[in-house]
């Protein structure tokens, strides 16, 4: 599903952020990928969304090989791949329904599919009954499930969250990563960056160590060391 | 990789693009009325400028072609010297109309001008009712063929046939030339001014767009993340702009026309002008300065835009 192949990501001369990294996720897997801050887990989101483009190595996902994609061809990946990230991104002056639909409407889907498509998205992250408020009336938990349900209304196979839990407190993170774990159970792809250490005992799920941009270890029911 | 290309989705999202560009124009509200009012300007002066420019022109035709050259032929001209005249006038493509009036229908005239000066009458009577010449009236084909008709009358080979002749009343062809001088003078400065009001409306609606892009930076970043293609983020910055050229143009139709409306009715009884206030009030050319007007507009807000996302909306790099 995701291969990566002696990746490395150079910024400038000498600031190797990520430092020939090979990892090979399946389908359905949930991966948490763990690090101190500056070990290279962004970055390596970032590659995979190609808001940054390796300095060399091998990225595929899927069918789709990165050396041969086009830069017109990038939307067209990126409606593939779900995000969430950490700050959560949402249109400030779109309501919940209507951030969910943003990532319908700029594929061409039509409203009447939208009417039908986001209410049951909005139902799994526990946002039924808020589709008319504003980013700004929502907790922080909420914005995250804004964020998710955006990020899975397309159905992507793979749902890529940047420390979705770093700007919440404890309670309203075990709530994303119980979202997180549903949307893993229908069949979709995780990633998920944190540093969060009872979320990851927790989980008991795959564990991938980042340090220095380098996979440190790679456990398949590991823990935070 | 595949790309959904279907017809359906492609007018869906048209649509959404015109809506959210529309929705931005009210959300930079103030922007948008600085914009659309010096459009508005450039707008209605170059609107005015064909206005004027067809009015004078009109007006100028219309005085032109009750201008006209009177040769006044000699007594004793023949039949062959007067047919060889007549034959040179008719033929040349400088002459409109030609006619031809006799002694007869000059003292008739005469008498019919001047009924009420009953001395002038009497002074006709004394010098006997044949002493008025005949001639011939030529209407040139424009104001800068008499010079052309007068050269072919001056010919030598009428010098025996032809009296005297006469470039209408002078005093009339002069305003006719200063009306054209203005024309020439009106019409430039009007196009200079719509140009350089052009300018400015680029420039002001270039601003606009570049403060739009700035203010919507994460926004345009958030969309990119999601998978909006360069051309759904381009979509409403160009709508907007092109509404303005829409908005400004209506608006222009609006002003000139209601200039043209509230003076046509005083100055529709002269000759001059009643031609150019009809065409202008005719639908199909309300209609047809509507549509050329307003696509003014659009292409002047389209082109700003273009330039200012060339500029500053850089999604070539992602």
């Amino acid at each position: 599903m995701i291969l990566l192949d002696r990746v490395s990501k150079v910024y400038g001369k000498e600031v190797a952020a990520l430092d020939r990294i090979s990892l090979h996720v399946e389908q359905d897997e949930f991966v948490i990928i763990i690090g101190s801050s500056g070990a290279g887990k962004s970055t390596l989101l970032k590659l995979l969304t190609r808001e940054e483009k390796q300095s060399s190595g091998k990225i595929v996902i899927g069918n789709i090989d990165y050396d041969k994609l086009k830069d017109k061809e990038i939307p067209y990946l990126r409606r593939k791949i779900g995000v969430v990230f950490q700050d959560f991104k949402l249109l400030p002056n779109k309501n919940v329904f209507e951030n969910v639909a943003f990532a319908l409407e700029i594929v061409g889907h039509s409203n009447r599919e939208i009417k039908h498509t986001v209410p049951k998205v909005l139902n799994v992250v526990g946002l039924r009954g808020k589709e008319k408020r504003m980013p700004a009336e929502l907790s922080g938990g909420e914005r995250q499930r804004v964020s998710i349900a955006r990020a899975i209304v397309r159905q992507p196979k793979i749902l890529v969250a940047d420390e979705p839990t770093g700007n919440l407190d404890p309670r309203h993170a075990w709530d994303i990563i119980r979202i997180l774990e549903k949307i893993n159970r229908f069949g979709t792809t995780v990633l998920l960056t944190t540093h969060n250490q009872e979320i990851v005992n927790k989980l008991k799920r795959r564990v991938v160590t980042l340090q220095d941009g380098r996979i440190i270890s790679d456990k398949a029911h590991g823990e935070y060391t | 990789m595949r790309r959904d290309r279907s017809i359906k989705r492609w007018l869906i999202t048209v649509y959404r693009l015109s809506i959210t560009g529309i929705r931005n124009l009210f959300r930079n509200a103030w922007l948008s009325v600085a914009a659309m009012a010096v459009m508005f300007v450039a707008l209605s002066i170059l609107l005015f400028t064909v206005v004027l420019n067809v009015t004078t022109s009109n007006a100028i035709t219309e005085l032109s072609r009750n201008l006209k050259v009177s040769i006044y032929l000699e007594d004793d001209i023949t039949n062959e010297q007067r047919f060889e005249l007549e034959t040179a006038l008719a033929s040349s493509p400088y002459t409109a109309d030609l006619e031809f009036i006799s002694k007869d229908d000059a003292r008739a005239r005469f008498v019919e001008n001047f009924r009420d000066d009953e001395a002038l009458l009497e002074g006709l009577f004394l010098v006997g009712d044949d002493s008025l010449p005949a001639s011939y009236e030529v209407s040139a084909v424009s104001l800068d063929d008499f010079g052309n008709i007068e050269v072919i009358a001056l010919d030598e080979q009428f010098d025996e046939a032809i009296e005297s002749i006469t470039l209408g009343r002078t005093d009339a062809r002069a305003t006719i030339e200063r009306a054209a001088q203005a024309q020439a003078f009106i019409t430039s400065a009007s196009a200079l001014a719509a140009i350089i009001f052009t300018v400015i409306s680029v420039l002001i609606i270039f601003n606009t767009i570049r403060i739009a892009i700035f203010t919507r930076n994460e926004e345009i970043r958030n969309m990119k993340l999601v998978g909006a293609t360069p051309w759904y983020i381009r979509g409403p910055f160009l709508v907007e702009a092109s509404m303005y050229g829409v908005i400004s143009g209506v608006l222009a139709v609006v002003a000139v026309y209601s200039i043209i409306y509230s003076i046509g009715p005083n100055i529709i009884n002269q000759d001059e002008f009643r031609a150019t206030y009809e065409f202008f009030t005719q639908p199909t050319v309300i209609i047809l300065a509507l549509i050329a007007t307003v696509t003014s507009g659009i292409v002047v807000g389209a082109f700003s835009s273009m330039l200012a996302m060339r500029k500053y909306l850089r999604l070539k790099h992602w």
